[in-house]
């Protein structure tokens, strides 16, 4: 892709995947990279499946690259496997592992809860990096984080300086819920370190 | 009263349609009036076996007329130009839906503004909405193309545009009248992939929209309506509607296509002209409409350059505008050969892996709105919908809507659903922002019309899909100021017609509320007042589970409350309730409690 990387955010509409969207294309931009990121918006946000792509590079041209991601991060688990679609292979998984939020077809269960994450990851050729989000966005103060632990686990693999991210959480969040993202980014950076 | 019918009367060609819309079955009327088009539905109103009725403006006759065909009843819409406009934003998702019984809608265009403020060529919308357009050329065919429109309507499962123009609809002719045509009316059935246009239905629907379109083109080329007619001069011309009459009477030796059904075009019976004679014109008035489409097909044609672009055309226009080109020599060499387009590369939406559960959006935990729906779907009656996050309340468990159309089109489809079956069968569910949008005009169109209908305003005080935005009722302005507001209860006080305004929140007197106006006669309005729940900072509480009295019965699962979880032997509430209660409402066995809780964070 002509040194444009891509990241992928997937999770359920009220996770926040539009506010760690906005978090990582400002450290992008905080980078001097050129930055084109798509989102959705609507009634697809009320508890639905939510996709939101980020692209960074020397120069982007298209906002959107259907299942070539270089990066996907998955704020609940059965978004996640839905999530190892979206990647290239050699890419990279970053789900919550802990988070499962049932969809009305399983609570009716007429479907299935998929299980087996790490084994499709396995499968795909992807490397999956299974973060306790939940448990640590508790620790952070909040439950509601879980989308910047996430992203703070994936900025261990993505080339940007800390202080690029610390200028977006500030640029991107906030002030009300900033000092509790801060925890939470460190937290999840901190976890992925430990596990990479 | 057959018998009592003259054989042969000599009608207006808007009388024409008038009568050949009875003659054919249908059984509904509504317009706004608009000069040229009124006196079709005013003839209508006269004849035996039909109702009539003027509606608020050109939208809600449309979507009342949509009622009415999904009710099971021929129905004819009719408006001038401009009116299409106002019916444009029905009429481009009515495409999607197609119809019931078969629906007509009549436009009458006014080259030469006789009447008018712009010009404007309806057979544009046609092409926008990709549906059929008739285009009859003198009082006859009025009356006869409304059995081919009902027909075209049923057999291809779209609404059909029938074009007249100022001096065909103002004009008089004898119409040799027909044995009336003996219709069956198809039954409601309630179809959410046809009549609910959601994104996952509604790209299914555009696929079969765009495969109609080829078939309509293939029953183009076939239709008697479309017919080349021999001449004795090398010279061809294209033409419908009244413009046909003048090209005719202007050269009367000229071979001609005539075309009755001109959308789409016929491109083999256009190539066909073509092998008769070495020079082709298409008369029209106002667009090229044709004449691009020729073009496209790489065939030289005389259109526009002689043809004037503007204003209304006449045999002595039409002569003195074309006949010099003609008296020119032909360029020689072979003959042209067209070139046909390719058929359309319709591409199968994007579907979900097979293998993963689908995640759809759902109604919010703590959304009291949902037992609008609860309530709603015990009643008994056709539920149309509208353009919201209540659309939701179509979905498993609630199962609770039948159709969604266009912004504000539930309360005009409610009341001609109504109308056309004499019963009050059908609910409107509307919100408060969509209400404000265009709901209103419905509903004052229902009460001047005297519809039956049960209006549920669902108002949680926002315009919660788009993001929270105000609107009237609220006062809100876009810099979160607060400005005058406007409240529903006095509006409907204001339109006269029967209101009440309850707390959604509480679950007795809401469906008390709705039951009791469900069975009332006439036109009633429940608003049913609950912020909506992504504004409520503050959790109420939490429901508490008595798992040696649960029994898994599934009321409170069919609530659809992403919150309840069903487990083995009891069911189990996660960290996304509200505290709103309505589960603890509808447990039959006192499982479910609401334990007071803290602020939330």
């Amino acid at each position: 892709m002509n040194g444009v990387t891509t990241v992928s955010l997937i999770g359920v509409g009220g996770q926040g995947i539009l506010l760690a969207e906005a978090v990582l294309a400002e450290a992008a931009s905080a980078e001097g990279l050129h930055v084109k990121a798509s989102e959705v918006h609507g009634m697809a946000q009320r508890g639905g499946s939510v996709v939101s792509t980020v692209r960074f590079g020397d120069h982007v041209w298209s906002p959107v690259s259907p299942n070539r991601a270089d990066v996907v991060i998955a704020t609940e688990l059965l978004e996640g496997h839905r999530g190892l679609r979206l990647l290239e292979p050699g890419g990279a998984l970053v789900c919550a592992a802990t988070t499962k939020i049932l969809p009305g077809s399983v609570l009716r269960r007429e479907e299935e809860y998929p299980q087996g994450l790490e084994a499709a990851a396995v499968q795909r050729g992807v490397r999956l990096l299974a973060v306790d989000a939940e448990g640590l966005a508790r620790e952070a103060g909040t439950v509601r984080a879980v989308n910047v632990v996430l992203l703070g686990a994936a900025s261990t693999l993505l080339p940007f300086g800390e202080s690029s991210w610390a200028r977006a959480l500030t640029a991107a969040v906030p002030e009300k819920i900033r000092a509790v993202n801060e925890r939470a980014f460190a937290l999840g950076r901190e976890a992925a370190g430990r596990s990479g | 009263m057959i018998e009592a019918m003259p054989k042969t009367l000599f009608l207006m060609g808007n009388e024409a349609i008038g009568y050949g819309a009875v003659r054919a079955g249908a059984g509904f009327a509504c317009a706004y009036p608009g000069t040229p088009s009124t006196e079709i539905l005013e003839t209508a109103a006269t004849l035996e076996g039909i109702h009539a009725e003027w509606c608020v403006n050109e939208k809600v006759a449309l979507e009342t007329a949509v009622g009415a065909s999904r009710a099971g009843v021929r129905t004819i819409v009719t408006m001038k130009h401009v009116g299409l406009n106002v019916a444009a934003d029905p009429l481009l998702t009515l495409t999607e839906t197609g119809v019931n019984a078969g629906l007509v809608i009549v436009v009458a265009d006014d080259p030469g503004m006789n009447s008018s403020q712009n010009e404007q060529d309806s057979r544009n919308y046609a092409k926008f909405a990709k549906i059929p357009m008739l285009e009859p050329s003198d009082s006859q065919e009025c009356y006869d193309f409304m059995a081919e429109a009902f027909a075209l309507s049923e057999e291809f499962d779209t609404p059909v545009l029938l074009r007249s123009s100022t001096k065909l609809s103002h004009g008089r002719g004898q119409v040799v009248l027909r044995e009336p045509l003996a219709v069956t009316p198809p039954e409601y059935q309630k179809d959410l992939a046809k009549h609910m246009m959601v994104p996952q239905w509604a790209s299914l629907r555009t696929q079969f929209l765009l495969h109609r379109l080829q078939r309509l083109r293939e029953r183009a080329e076939e239709t008697p309506l479309n017919v080349v007619e021999p001449g004795t001069r090398d010279v061809g011309i294209i033409a419908s509607g009244v413009v046909y009459q003048y090209a005719r009477e202007a050269f009367p030796d000229a071979w001609f296509l005539k075309l009755g059904l001109s959308h789409p075009l016929p491109y083999r019976k256009v190539a066909e002209l073509y092998e008769h004679v070495s020079r082709v014109a298409v008369v029209e008035d106002l667009d090229p409409f044709i004449e691009e489409q020729v073009r496209m097909l790489g065939l030289p044609v005389i259109g526009k350059e002689a043809i004037p672009a503007n204003g209304e055309l006449d045999q002595d226009i039409v002569y003195r505008s074309l006949a010099p080109r003609l008296e020119e020599s032909p360029a020689g060499g072979e003959r042209p050969r067209p070139v046909f387009p390719p058929a359309p590369n319709i591409v199968d939406p994007p579907r979900p892996p097979g293998d993963l559960p689908v995640r759809p959006p759902v109604l919010c935990p703590g959304c009291r709105h949902r037992s609008v729906f609860t309530v709603l779907r015990r009643q008994k009656m056709a539920a149309m919908g509208d353009i919201g996050c209540y659309m939701l309340g179509a979905d498993p468990p609630l199962n609770a809507l039948d159709s969604s159309l266009c912004m504000g089109a539930s309360i005009g489809m409610m009341a001609g659903f109504n109308k056309a079956l004499g019963q009050k069968a059908a609910a409107a569910v509307i919100g408060d922002s969509t209400f404000f949008h265009s709901g209103i005009t419905g509903l004052i169109s229902a009460s001047y019309n005297e519809a039956d209908g049960l209006v549920l305003i669902l108002d949680n005080r926002t315009t919660a899909m788009t993001g929270h935005q105000g609107h009237p009722g609220t006062g809100v302005r876009p810099d979160m100021t607060q400005g005058p507001s406007i409240d529903i209860q006095r509006l409907c006080d204001g339109i006269g017609v029967r209101c009440t305004t309850v707390d959604a929140r509480d679950y007795p007197e809401l469906a008390a509320a709705v039951k009791a106006e469900a069975k009332a006669p006439g036109l009633g309005v429940v608003v049913a007042q609950a912020p909506c729940a992504l504004l409520v900072r503050e959790k109420a509480g939490t429901v508490v589970v008595d798992e040696e009295r649960c029994n898994l019965c599934g009321l409170c699962l069919d609530i659809g409350c992403p919150a309840i979880m069903p487990g083995d032997d009891a069911v189990s509430i996660t960290e996304a309730c509200t505290g709103c209660g309505l589960c603890v409402e509808v447990c039959k066995r006192g499982a479910l409690t609401l334990a007071p809780k803290e602020v939330a964070p």
